[in-house]
């Protein structure tokens, strides 16, 4: 009973985490490039562009039209010759730092990106005293 | 004294933790994403004219007078519901109506203005978004106030209705100033 229990699970969390994401993706085969590399380039630009419209979705996953617009826009500034460092650039000057699902590290973002470490130092110093003070009690 | 040293830690960790759960639940709506060009001159275009074929060269239309720059569609439900608003702020003849016919059928839009009537002075085709994206568009319709330096002044996400009528009918005064 168990066992069928946890290949249930098993086959659950395999199609969700390996079947799903692909049945899910909306780039049309039309919107390809030809070279396997650029068509690669594109693909890892557009998993990283938040789609606008969805909001928790990026554009490589999106069937909104926007995303699309978007996708077919990184594809002909790749073939332009555009770095992906310039099409980030293109796209947060015209939707801001939030168009990013994995924003820069700059001034802005520096909260965003320091206070989990801040968060992990206070918890690791709470545990350490809550510890020190209990080694206290049992001496 | 030590008590209260240990103490002032977590004080501090709540205190973080309330402003973040405050700037969750206070007046932020996601949705409404702000424009980057706010304060920044109006992106530079051409395109051809929706009536008369012709070349549109922002250039040249921009940074003389109060314009606004409206994105609309012909699919777009609430854009039917703005036109009244837009043709109301036309006929006080103190600003320009540049209208981008964001990814539509000009012989559909020609129709479709000809039939609810028309409050643009000049309507520019972006049959490929182009335009759109290159301002930061993200949703139909949105309007940006222009002013007469060519600077964007405010940019409204969604459709001008009553409720929001005289808020930015006070936007566009107030782009000048």
């Amino acid at each position: 009973m168990t066992k069928t229990l946890l290949s249930i699970i098993f086959i659950f969390i395999f199609i969700v985490t390996h079947i799903s994401p692909t049945i899910t993706k909306a780039v049309d085969p039309d919107e390809f490039l030809q070279d396997p590399k650029l068509e690669l380039r594109a693909r890892k630009i557009s998993k990283n562009i938040r789609c606008l419209v969805c909001q928790n979705q990026s554009i490589d996953g999106s069937s909104a039209t926007l995303a699309k617009d978007l996708r077919i826009l990184i594809r002909n500034k790749i073939k332009k010759g555009y770095t992906n460092d310039e099409i980030y650039t293109f796209l947060t000057d015209r939707y801001g730092d939030f168009i990013l699902l994995k924003p820069s590290f700059k001034l802005s973002t520096s909260a965003l990106w320091s206070l989990p470490f801040i968060f992990l130092i206070f918890g690791i110093f709470v545990i350490f005293q809550l510890n020190k003070k209990s080694k206290k009690i049992i001496k | 004294m030590k008590k209260k040293l240990s103490i002032f830690p977590s004080i501090l960790f709540f205190l973080i933790l309330l402003s973040f759960f405050y700037l969750l639940i206070s007046d932020r709506n996601p949705s409404k994403l702000p424009s980057t060009f706010i304060d920044k001159p109006a992106p530079i275009f051409k395109a051809k004219t929706l009536f008369d074929n012709d070349t549109f060269i922002s250039t040249e239309e921009f940074g003389q007078e109060t314009t606004l720059v409206n994105f609309f569609a012909t699919w777009c439900k609430p854009c039917i519901e703005e036109l009244i608003f837009l043709k109301k702020l036309s006929n006080k003849n103190e600003l320009k109506i540049i209208g981008v016919n964001y990814k539509d059928n000009s012989n559909k839009t020609i129709k479709w203005l000809k039939k609810l009537g028309n409050p643009y002075s000049k309507v520019v085709i972006d049959s490929n978004a182009l335009i759109g994206i290159d301002w930061g568009v993200y949703g139909i319709p949105e309007t940006f106030i222009v002013n007469s330096k060519g600077i964007i002044k405010y940019r409204l996400v969604g459709p001008i209705t009553e409720k929001n009528y005289d808020e930015f009918y006070v936007k566009i005064k107030e782009s000048e100033k």
